[in-house]
């Protein structure tokens, strides 16, 4: 099969899709702090936090080009370390494609499907997945060309439609930081921290065209992908209410619900879940590629496919059994516990790995 | 036994009937013309077995050389090859030969005899191959080598309509059932000498001729090297057709897309060619291959080049949609009966549901015996005579939709159903695409009838993915779409004024990127200025 080489702009519509999934799927802006009517601004807030740890993962990938994030590991301390270190990065690749799993099937449970057992939906998504993942990076990310103008019009025609409810409601994005910016930062951790997806990136940099360019296309998807968010997150809050957005469990798909385009299509959410779940796909197959591929560079194999059946049916049991149901999800996603957890996800390699490259660089200039 | 016939062998009988056809082939190889023509002729009739169609016609030269002419009834042009006789019985006279230099007199007959081609030939094999063409061998008493001479002459079809690919306007030229033939509907369109057709026999028993064309320095040497391994690779003893070839030679075999475009237009193989594809014609069949394909191939069909290019764009977006419904309909019908009926507004989902009324099947059930019927019906149409052809569709259309209806084993909801499904369907341009897309649909409406839209979802999503992970002679089956080639789309879902394709598509010809120098659109005429306008016209 060769070498397989993704473009930059596929790059950027695997990230825009998988970061636009999970943060409009349960928007935590509204729903993981009380930050009310402000919350668009922790959306605003939150695109700095993670450009900021978009720049701690993808710094080290661009002065290693060519190596993914468990060669250059081994590299820079060492090979049993490295191999160590490597191991929280596939550990962060499969509970991350768990919990995307098993938003989906919350969101297809609670408001669609709610007769089918979960563990179907899961693993209905868990074999398209990692079939993909198992058909390789190529595919996943012609399938994200593909897939990426059926995602984009679904966001568009949903909050186009919503236009005319906003105008009309826009009264309940009043009054603007009427209670400081306590509950605004509160708010804007889980989404800064959800950019622990963006971890991909130090396996996924080796495939691209162009690694040199990997960090702007990451600030760009990261940066469509927050006004996304901040798009959506004005719209639920104007439609809704800040109230009953923050008591919602999904709010933004219960917002579309609301929504009555014309006599004839009086339900549009059954095509927008149809859309928003081609994004789930793309994220689930890039992390289901990324955790094999990381697991088979730490094993030494040289073909990573043999991993993706086990790491599929591994994540799809995880996806079913780490969440009860959809409020110990929600549980998850406050700040007190998500946040430490995702963001040592980030912080711990990264930081060892940093620190290493550090003393190497300080190391050769002595040298000199 | 073995060892018996072995001897026997040796024993100078060289070919018995109860040899097998492979001891046949080993025994023939052997075998080469001798200076005796009476031995010469008495293993050619064994080895044709006394076959009624081979002419063995005797002659002689100077009245004192004896000699045998060699052909095929009716495959030859009685003209030629009562030429040759009469070179042989009667200018041959005039040739001084009392000596025994042979090579002398075979070459005086070879200047005599005028035909265009004229070759010596001492293999059995290839003897026969060539008479089988059509040709006349003349063997001569004292010579080991044959004069094969070119006298084909048999029945070909003529070029007429292709028949399963029907355009309003363009050429009316199809393809025909011989090579030369078709490939010189291509030469006379491309005539430049880059145009190179290569060619090769393939099967132990038909030898037929498979050729290939191709603008050297424009298709990919890759591709090309590719190519030509897969098809020497093939290592049987029948090809019958085009089918055979692609089977032996797609990229993915498992796939029900096709992934060489089957077509029997010159045309569309003219334009391949011509954007640095192959063409890839075999003998017998009037189907030529065109690869690499990619899927949106499929849906293109030359009318969209000699309308408008509007009105062409226009009929390609309404192809693709045609192709959406012809795939999703029935699922998406179903799903919403089943599961979602707050996708269809109420009005009419309370007339679906009161035409439900009383159909004892589930709607799942009722949609797959209708689509069956109408697939058994579409079969049935193609076999029959053309004469009982419209008895069939007033059969099924009439009395089979209409009675089921009346009878209320059906709802006429699924009747509009599969009607406009199969409607549309018959919008693909390509057969082949159009039963992979028939096949899918059901694909399709089983998961939805199982879980509903999130199974159509499903469905969706290992399709997409099946289709992104097919290629076809290296170039990705979903070209300028997955991956997207911006610069491709011009001449893709929509199409642009031919001035405005400058360019070539990316990855077959990215050899010659452009074909044509840009900013050639028209416009009125230039020096035109109001000043000179005095008439006011």
């Amino acid at each position: 099969m060769g070498i397989e080489k993704i473009t930059n702009r596929q790059l950027f519509f695997i990230l825009f899709m998988m970061r636009v999934t999970v943060v409009i799927g349960f928007l935590p802006v509204l729903t993981s702090a009380d930050a009310q009517q402000d919350a668009w601004i922790s959306a605003i807030v939150s695109f700095f936090g993670a450009a900021l740890l978009v720049l701690i993962i993808v710094g080290l990938g661009m002065r290693f080009p060519d190596m993914t994030a468990v060669e250059y590991a081994q590299k820079l301390i060492g090979k049993w370390a490295g191999k160590a270190v490597s191991l929280i990065f596939v550990w962060a690749f499969l509970v991350i494609a768990a919990t995307d799993i098993r938003i989906y099937g919350g969101v297809l449970i609670t408001g669609f499907l709610s007769e089918t057992p979960l563990s179907f939906i899961i693993f209905t998504m868990v074999i398209a997945g990692s079939i993909a993942a198992y058909s390789g990076i190529e595919v996943i990310s012609r399938a994200a060309d593909l897939l990426f103008p059926v995602f984009l019009s679904m966001l568009v025609l949903s909050l186009m439609f919503a236009i005319p409810d906003f105008l009309l409601l826009k009264n309940n994005l009043e009054p603007v930081l009427a209670r400081g910016a306590g509950p605004v930062l509160q708010g804007s951790i889980i989404p800064t921290i959800i950019i622990a997806q963006y971890l991909i990136l130090t396996m996924i940099i080796p495939a691209t065209e162009q690694p040199k360019k990997a960090l702007r296309v990451a600030l760009w998807a990261l940066a469509g992908a927050s006004a996304v968010l901040v798009l959506a997150t004005l719209t639920v809050i104007a439609i809704m209410g800040p109230d009953r957005g923050y008591r919602t469990v999904f709010p933004f798909f219960s917002m579309v619900t609301t929504l009555n385009i014309s006599e004839f299509l009086e339900r549009i959410e059954p095509l927008t879940l149809f859309a928003w779940g081609f994004g789930v796909f793309i994220g689930v197959s890039t992390f289901m590629y990324c955790g094999s591929k990381g697991m088979a560079q730490i094993l030494g194999l040289e073909d990573y496919r043999p991993l993706v059946g086990p790491l599929a049916v591994i994540s799809g049991v995880f996806a079913i059994h780490s969440y009860q149901n959809v409020f110990q999800l929600l549980t998850f996603f406050q700040p007190k516990i998500a946040g430490p957890y995702a963001l040592s996800l980030i912080i711990v390699p990264m930081g060892i790995l940093w620190t290493a490259y550090g003393i190497r660089c300080l190391q050769n200039r002595g040298i000199k | 036994m073995k060892i018996h016939r072995r001897n026997k062998d040796k024993s100078g009988n060289p070919l018995t009937d109860n040899m097998d056809l492979s001891q046949r082939y080993r025994k023939v190889e052997e075998i080469k013309l001798g200076l005796h023509l009476e031995e010469n002729l008495k293993t050619l009739l064994q080895l044709s077995g006394n076959s009624i169609d081979v002419k063995f016609r005797r002659f002689s030269i100077n009245k004192n050389i004896p000699g045998v002419l060699i052909y095929i009834d009716s495959m030859i042009n009685n003209a030629s090859v009562e030429e040759i006789l009469r070179v042989l019985m009667i200018d041959t006279q005039k040739i001084e030969c009392r000596d025994e230099s042979h090579q002398l007199l075979r070459t005086a007959i070879k200047d005599l005899i005028t035909v265009n081609n004229i070759e010596e030939v001492n293999d059995i094999y290839s003897l026969f191959a060539k008479i089988a063409l059509g040709s006349t061998a003349v063997l001569i008493d004292g010579q080991s080598e044959a004069l094969v001479c070119d006298t084909t002459g048999f029945k070909t079809r003529d070029i007429t309509d292709p028949s399963a690919e029907t355009t309003i306007q363009g050429p009316r030229e199809g393809f025909v059932e011989t090579l030369w033939v078709n490939t010189s509907l291509i030469r006379r369109q491309i005539r430049v000498p880059h145009l190179w057709i290569e060619g090769l026999e393939i099967g132990k028993l038909t030898k037929t001729m498979v050729a290939f064309a191709y603008i050297k320095g424009l298709a990919d040497e890759k591709m090309l090297a590719e190519l030509r391994s897969r098809l020497n690779r093939i290592d049987t003893d029948s090809i019958l057709g085009s089918g055979y070839i692609k089977e032996f030679i797609t990229d993915q075999p498992f796939s029900i897309f096709p992934l060489l475009l089957r077509t029997e237009r010159p045309d569309i193989v003219c334009s391949a060619i011509l954007e640095g594809k192959v063409g890839l014609f075999v003998s017998g069949s009037p189907h030529v291959l065109v690869l690499p394909a990619e899927l949106p191939m499929f849906l293109q069909s030359p009318d969209d080049y000699y309308e408008d290019a509007i009105a062409g764009s226009f009929v390609r977006i309404l192809r693709w949609a045609a192709v959406s419904i012809s795939v999703l309909l029935p699922s998406f019908y179903v799903a919403s009966v089943n599961f979602h009926q707050e996708l269809l507004p109420t009005a009419l989902l309370l007339r679906v549901t009161a035409s439900r009324e009383g159909v004892p099947f589930p709607v799942f059930t009722e949609i797959l015996i209708m689509e069956l019927l109408f697939e058994v019906l579409r079969e049935a149409g193609i076999r029959l005579p053309a004469a009982i052809g419209p008895a069939i569709s007033i059969v099924g259309a009439l009395v089979l939709g209409e009675a089921a209806i009346r009878a209320g084993m059906v709802s006429p909801a699924v009747v509009i159903v599969v009607a406009l499904t199969a409607i549309a369907g018959f919008t693909t341009p390509v057969y082949s695409m159009s039963i992979a897309f028939r096949l899918t649909r059901f694909a399709f409406t089983l998961l939805a009838a199982v879980l509903g839209l999130f199974g159509v979802q499903f469905g969706l999503l290992l399709l997409t993915t099946h289709l992104c992970s097919l290629r076809s002679f290296g170039m990705p089956y979903m070209m300028p779409v997955a991956p997207l080639i911006m610069r491709d789309m011009k001449d893709n879902i929509f199409r642009l004024w031919v001035w405005g394709r400058d360019t070539r598509p990316k990855l077959p010809g990215k050899r010659e990127p452009y074909r044509q120098a840009s900013g050639q659109k028209p416009g009125p005429v230039k020096s035109y200025n109001k000043k000179e306008n005095k008439n006011g016209y």
